[in-house]
Formats: C-alpha cells, sequence, structure tokens
C-alpha cells in the first residue's frame, strides 16, 4: 500500500479522463477545469474512504456525496447549470471493473458468481445515486426555504 | 410580447434545452420563468408539460382562447455548453424583459456558437480511453490499445448515428467492436490482457448525461421522465454487456484462448 498507486495516480487519471468527458459534452475550458476538479475530489474521496477500511457500499456513497456538493456549491456560485458539474464528476465514479466482472462471469457460465457481481453492483450504483440524492435533496429544500423568505 | 410570440420563445427556448441535455425541471423551469416574466402565471394563463421526447406549452390569450404548441425532439446531442448559454438567456429574460426580435436574435446566436471540432473530439475519446485504461490496471500498452479502439469508437458512433438506430443497437455495435478488437490485440501478442483494454474503452460509451439526468429528475419529482431515462441508462448498459459478452465467448472460442 502506498499513497502514490492508491491516490494520487487515480486522482490523475481521473482528472485527465474529466477533462475530455468536458469535451465531449462541448462544455468550455474554464469549466472543464472546474469539473475536472470534481472527478479528482470524487476520487480522492473514494481512494481514502477504500483506504480507511469501508465498505465498498459507503466509499461510493461518501464520494457521491461529495461531488455532489462540490457541483451545487460551484454550480450556484457561478450561475450555470448543475448537471455541467455533476456530469463530468460522476463518470470516474461509475463502476466499469464491476459491471464488466459481472459480464465475465455471466459469459463463463457462473450463474451464481454473476448474481453476487451484480449485487454487487447494484449496490454500488444504488450508493452513488443515494449521495446524489441526500445532498441534491437537502440543497432543493433550502432553496425553498431561501425563495419564501425572499433572501 | 403577444401570447404567439411568448409561445414561439418558450417553445423555442425548451425545445432547444431537451435536445441539449437538460433535464425536465431545468425545461420547465426556465420556461416557467420567461412565462412570468410576461405577467403570464403559470396555472393561469400558461402551462407546459415537457418529458424527455416532447414538450407541451399552452398559453391563454387575450380574450381567453388556449393556444397549444406540441413539440417532439428529433435529435438528442450532449452540448451543455448550449443549456449553460440558454439558463443565461432566460435569467436575462427574467431581469430585462427584452422585446420578442431581441430575444430571436439571442437564440440563433446561441444556436451558431461553435462546437469543439471533429478532432478534438475524437482525441477526447482517445484520451478517454487511454486513461480508463490505466485506471482499472493496465500497463502502458494496454492504455495505447484502448486509446485506439476508443478513436475508433468515436468514428464507428459518428457513422451509426446516422442511422438514427435505438440506444440499444448503438452501444451494441460499439462495445461489439471494443471487445472484438481488445481480443485481437490480445491474440496477437500486442497486450498482456484485454479486460483493462475493453472497460477503458468501453468508458466512453457510458452514458453521462442520461444518467445524472435521470437522477436528478427523479429528485425533481418527474417520475415520468426518470423511468423514461433510467430505461435508456438500462438499455446503453444492456447494449454494451451484450456486445461485449458476445464477442469475447465467440472469439476467445474461435481462436481457442
Amino acid at each position: 500500500m502506498n499513497a502514490l498507486n492508491d491516490i494520487i495516480l487515480p486522482a490523475f487519471y481521473s482528472f485527465i479522463a474529466s477533462i475530455a468527458f468536458g469535451i465531449q459534452f462541448n462544455i468550455r475550458f474554464r469549466h472543464i477545469i472546474a469539473a475536472a476538479v470534481g472527478g479528482v475530489i470524487s476520487q480522492v474521496i473514494f481512494s481514502a474512504a477504500e483506504l480507511g477500511g469501508s465498505s465498498e457500499a459507503l466509499c461510493y456513497f461518501l464520494a457521491a456525496c461529495a461531488i455532489s456538493v462540490y457541483s451545487e456549491f460551484l454550480a450556484k456560485r457561478l450561475h450555470v447549470p448543475v448537471n455541467m458539474y455533476l456530469v463530468v464528476a460522476i463518470i470516474p465514479l461509475v463502476p466499469g471493473k464491476m459491471i464488466y466482472q459481472a459480464m465475465i462471469t455471466l459469459v463463463n457460465g457462473d450463474t451464481q458468481g454473476f448474481a453476487e457481481q451484480c449485487t454487487a453492483t447494484f449496490a454500488a450504483a444504488g450508493a452513488i445515486a443515494m449521495g446524489v440524492f441526500a445532498v441534491s435533496s437537502i440543497v432543493r429544500v433550502f432553496r425553498v426555504v431561501i425563495n419564501k423568505k425572499g433572501i | 410580447m403577444t401570447s404567439k410570440e411568448l409561445l414561439s420563445v418558450t417553445s423555442q427556448v425548451g425545445m432547444m434545452l431537451l435536445e441539449n441535455g437538460a433535464e425536465i425541471y431545468r425545461v420547465e423551469d426556465s420556461v416557467v420563468r420567461i412565462a412570468e416574466a410576461y405577467g403570464y402565471k403559470q396555472g393561469e394563463r400558461f402551462e407546459v408539460f415537457a418529458i424527455p421526447p416532447a414538450i407541451i406549452i399552452t398559453v391563454e390569450d387575450e380574450n381567453g382562447t388556449p393556444l397549444t404548441t406540441h413539440r417532439n425532439t428529433r435529435t438528442r446531442v450532449n452540448n451543455l455548453d448550449r443549456v449553460d448559454r440558454l439558463n443565461n438567456l432566460s435569467r436575462y429574460i427574467c431581469v430585462e424583459k427584452p422585446d420578442f426580435k431581441t430575444i430571436n436574435n439571442f437564440i440563433s446566436q446561441i444556436k451558431k456558437r461553435k462546437t469543439y471540432p471533429f478532432y478534438a473530439i475524437v482525441l477526447s475519446f482517445a484520451v478517454v480511453g487511454a486513461t480508463f485504461a490505466l485506471f482499472f490496471g493496465g500497463g502502458w500498452k494496454e492504455s495505447v490499445a484502448a486509446g485506439v479502439i476508443a478513436a475508433i469508437i468515436s468514428l464507428i458512433e459518428q457513422a451509426v448515428t446516422k442511422v438514427r438506430p435505438s440506444v440499444f443497437f448503438n452501444s451494441l455495435i460499439c462495445s461489439l467492436f471494443t471487445a472484438a478488437a481488445a481480443v485481437m490485440c490480445f491474440y496477437f501478442g500486442f497486450t498482456a490482457e484485454y479486460d483493462s483494454v475493453i472497460i477503458g474503452a468501453a468508458m466512453t460509451l457510458v452514458p453521462g448525461i442520461t444518467i445524472t439526468n435521470c437522477m436528478r429528475d427523479f429528485i425533481a419529482g418527474d417520475f415520468l421522465a426518470g423511468v423514461y431515462t433510467l430505461i435508456e441508462a438500462l438499455l446503453t448498459a444492456t447494449g454494451m454487456a451484450v456486445g461485449a459478452a458476445f464477442a469475447i465467448s465467440t472469439l476467445t472460442k474461435l481462436l481457442g484462448l
């Protein structure tokens, strides 16, 4: 276990990949950098939680919460749609490896392993969704309260 | 602004937001805000209903006669810059309340805004493939292979999109090619394994905007739109899995790996 392989390199890769994804979604360059920083944050939180011994679902949940807070905050400050940051930042979190492994176990005819992998994948996807849900719902409530007070 | 002009403006803005990847809440909210800026309150003289493939807007004119427009989205692209610009436009309309001609000017300006050139898109696909191959545990050889495959995927996607396939078919074709090319790379000894190549290159196919919009639709309470986008995302994922599974199982059997 060392910090370089477990935290810094994945964060660096997700930074580069997030920039590239920003170009695919046609986001302007200065927003791309901000969004890519979101991708880095999600990855660092994920790796840190993993090193700290959290369960996989909790890692995904925490990382999703972190990028959600980051995107909502930045979007509010810069007056841009939240999606612009959230879409890019969430992509490094997509559990690509788990989906792939589920598929491979099915190809090899191991139905029990497939069921296990599928459960793990859906747990991860659900945890990401729950993280975004939790933060965005709270933000929505705050927005309604603030609008009513007319601040 | 007359009610006919308002109808034209709101349907154009709503339609463009839908087509460029905004979530339903943003579409409805922008349109309602624009209408309210000109004194058409939602629920009294103005109503909007949007789902991902269509938007319906009704305005009551001065005599109480309802006018309705219904538009279907023809193409769906990922252009978040346009969403951002339209968002700014609706903000501007709410504050300044400009006349019809000015707004139309702004809308055509937004339509003309440049997108990233073709080579930048291809390059970005390659970079995504290469970095995610490293991310998922590949070496530099796997990374190069995934980058090249991802660049070719972007070309395939461009070609396939022209015949307007279903999302399932689109991702099936792309992922079939990805897996086949990755296994071939492995077979000819260029890469040490094909797992990270496939995952890395297939990450370019992940429907990021669809997934995010799905979550945000559910949060905002637009369940109809949420279910629509959820099914879209699931179909894309299924297409990816089926394509890759088919390619891997047939090729490894044929080549005796």
